[in-house]
């Protein structure tokens, strides 16, 4: 199963994609890009955020006019927030690794029941789980989860902040990911390629400016 | 104490002081639901509970017992204890604290106090307290164990792929475990819990599908009833009388399209369909029927004569195996057969239960429930229910 990213010129072949990258160097509004373009083109969007509450997450979608996002808000819990739930934002503590992947499920469950086959996730960021958790305890969370993913051919991004985690936690994690978005940043120019056993794009540049990614053509 | 289960209680009995009980749970399965029930059941017992929490803080636990119509704060029996708080770092004020959640020893020490003034203490996660304090933690769960020779533990464990030896320990140490799981299609579209193990009394294996309902809590769970038959022989009066609340389509009198009704009944939650009598909607049975998981045949006890239509849907409808019984209406009219005769006419099996009913009075509707439920998951839940 393909899935093109028009905006960042690139074919996806992996329903689980890892997004490393320095950190600042761009990947929470890479990933945000990805799912403004697919919940664009008609597909569920689900949002994990664990380093912004679930209205920045939100706000940040309808400056570009898309609504529907539903997000796993694991920030508000943690630093012991009492908004509630709604519809579309379900709050849970970083800790409570069960609790993420019961209301994942429950997203994907609404979504099949509503006709909706069609899924992008993001998760922003593993790097913050792993500030909590053990790097074990969150391989066995992500092989759960991404076997979830890949059932129900939904494709999800996950961001890790690279050189936040030793060698070792990243290797043991990308054996969970069939396809990777490495971004680099040499001070002066950003770029941005994607890598899986079958597929490998070029170096491409990128720029940021404000809330828009713009990859050089 | 009981669990507060649905079919548990009457699987379990009771557990006996210094038993451990483990919910051991499909990491995708929101089944920390099922300790809090067991807590909030014994605190309404007037038992002095409490909950370990390393997952959220005691403000969210509050407020997650608050969904289910808990109110925990209104007893005094009540405690947390906060191994959380302290993780995030942040300060605590419940009444016991454990300020390094990565510390066993601290868990040791805690706890000692918890378990000898408390009868029933709950395990929010003890997989996540294994998660951060490592392997060891089982060990130490062992000396919990010892430690609570006058009390209960409960425990949720959530079933992420742990190497098999963590997993065989933990339910080697515990004295019965209930699994909850998931029936998985592209994601998970039902819940169920049974009996794994369990070491002071006898029970036969048996699954159990669940909702959970806010406020409310677990509720075991039958999809889908049907409730088929002839022409007028009182299918829409059986799903009115026995549904909390329904709804059909009636024209000329008559049903044309399904009555639906949701029924909540000694802890289950059932949904029932009324299927149209005429024929020309026979179609529609063989595709409700492979859903469904159990039937009702309404016949009307006067008219004999519609008793080979009345088979002919009872056919079409349990094709796949599903359990039935039926109900006689209408059996305050003249000339009613009893249910035997009508055994005899139908040349129905001698297990299956025929139970005299009038549907336009409610006569009878919750005896022919008992009995389906009671096909359905086994006749002791039912009839010990039936009792009560």
């Amino acid at each position: 199963m393909i899935m093109r990213i028009g905006v960042l010129g690139i074919d996806i072949d992996s329903n689980n994609v890892m997004v490393l990258g320095p950190p600042l160097v761009g990947k929470t509004i890479l990933v945000r890009t990805i799912l403004r373009e697919k919940i664009g083109e008609g597909f569920g969007g689900i949002y994990i955020t664990t380093k912004d509450t679930a209205e920045s997450v939100l706000d940040w979608f309808r400056r570009f006019d898309i609504d529907g996002v539903k997000v796993i808000d694991c920030v508000s819990r943690t630093i012991f927030s009492d908004a509630p739930d709604t519809e579309d934002i379900k709050r849970v503590s970083i800790m409570d690794l069960t609790g993420i992947s019961v209301r994942i499920n429950n997203f994907l469950e609404r979504f099949l029941r509503s006709g909706k086959r069609d899924v992008v996730m993001a998760f922003d960021s593993i790097s913050t789980v792993l500030m909590y958790m053990n790097p074990h305890t969150v391989f066995r969370f992500l092989h759960v989860l991404t076997n979830r993913i890949k059932s129900f051919g939904a494709f999800a991004f996950y961001t890790v902040d690279e050189n936040m985690h030793d060698e070792r936690t990243v290797a043991m994690l990308k054996q969970l990911f069939t396809g990777v978005i490495e971004l680099r940043d040499d001070g002066e120019r950003r770029a941005l390629r994607y890598v899986s056993p079958s597929l490998r794009t070029e170096w491409r540049e990128f720029t940021i400016v404000g809330d828009v990614l713009e990859v050089s053509s | 104490m009981k669990l507060g289960i649905p079919v548990l209680d009457e699987l379990l009995k009771e557990i006996p002081r210094g038993k451990t009980l483990t919910y051991y749970i499909d990491p995708e399965v929101e089944g920390d639901i099922f300790a809090m029930q067991t807590l909030f059941k014994n605190l309404e017992e007037g038992y002095r509970c409490a909950y370990v929490t390393s997952t959220m803080s005691p403000t969210s636990l509050r407020n997650r017992f608050r969904e289910f119509g808990w109110y925990v704060d209104e007893y005094e029996n009540f405690s947390i204890v906060d191994a959380y708080s302290y993780y995030v770092g942040a300060e605590s004020k419940e009444r016991y604290v454990i300020k390094d959640p990565t510390n066993l020893d601290e868990y040791d020490d805690v706890l000692e106090k918890v378990l000898k003034e408390n009868d029933l203490v709950v395990f929010g996660s003890l997989s996540t307290v294994l998660d951060i304090c490592g392997d060891d933690t089982l060990e130490h769960f062992r000396r919990w164990k010892e430690m609570a020779d006058d009390s209960v533990i409960v425990s949720n464990f959530t079933a992420w792929p742990y190497p098999d030896e963590i997993i065989e320990k933990m339910k080697e140490l515990s004295n019965a475990v209930v699994t909850i799981g998931g029936i998985h299609h592209r994601v998970i579209l039902g819940h169920y819990y049974g009996i794994l193990k369990v070491d002071w009394t006898e029970v036969k294996g048996r699954a159990v599908l669940f909702k959970v309902v806010k406020p409310g809590g677990v509720r075991a769970y039958i999809p889908k009833i049907l409730v088929t038959g002839p022409y007028n022989a009182g299918k829409s009066s059986f799903v009115h009388a026995v549904s909390n609340k329904a709804i059909s389509v009636d024209r000329l009198g008559t049903t044309v399209a399904l009555d639906h009704g949701k029924v909540e009944y000694k802890g289950f939650t059932i949904d029932i369909f009324g299927t149209p009598g005429q024929e020309r909607f026979d179609p529609l049975l063989k595709v409700l029927g492979s859903e469904a998981l159990g039937v009702i045949l309404v016949v009307d006890s006067t008219k004999p004569e519609t008793f080979p239509r009345a088979k002919q849907l009872l056919e079409k409808t349990t094709r796949f195996g599903l359990p039935y019984v039926v109900a006689a209406n209408k059996q305050d009219l003249p000339n009613a057969l009893k249910p035997e005769e009508i055994r005899r006419l139908m040349h129905l099996p001698k297990d299956v239960p025929i139970i005299p009913t009038v549907a336009t009075k409610g006569v009878g509707v919750y005896e022919v429930l008992d009995a389906l439920i009671g096909r359905l998951i086994g006749e002791s839940y039912a009839e010990s229910e039936g009792k009560t």
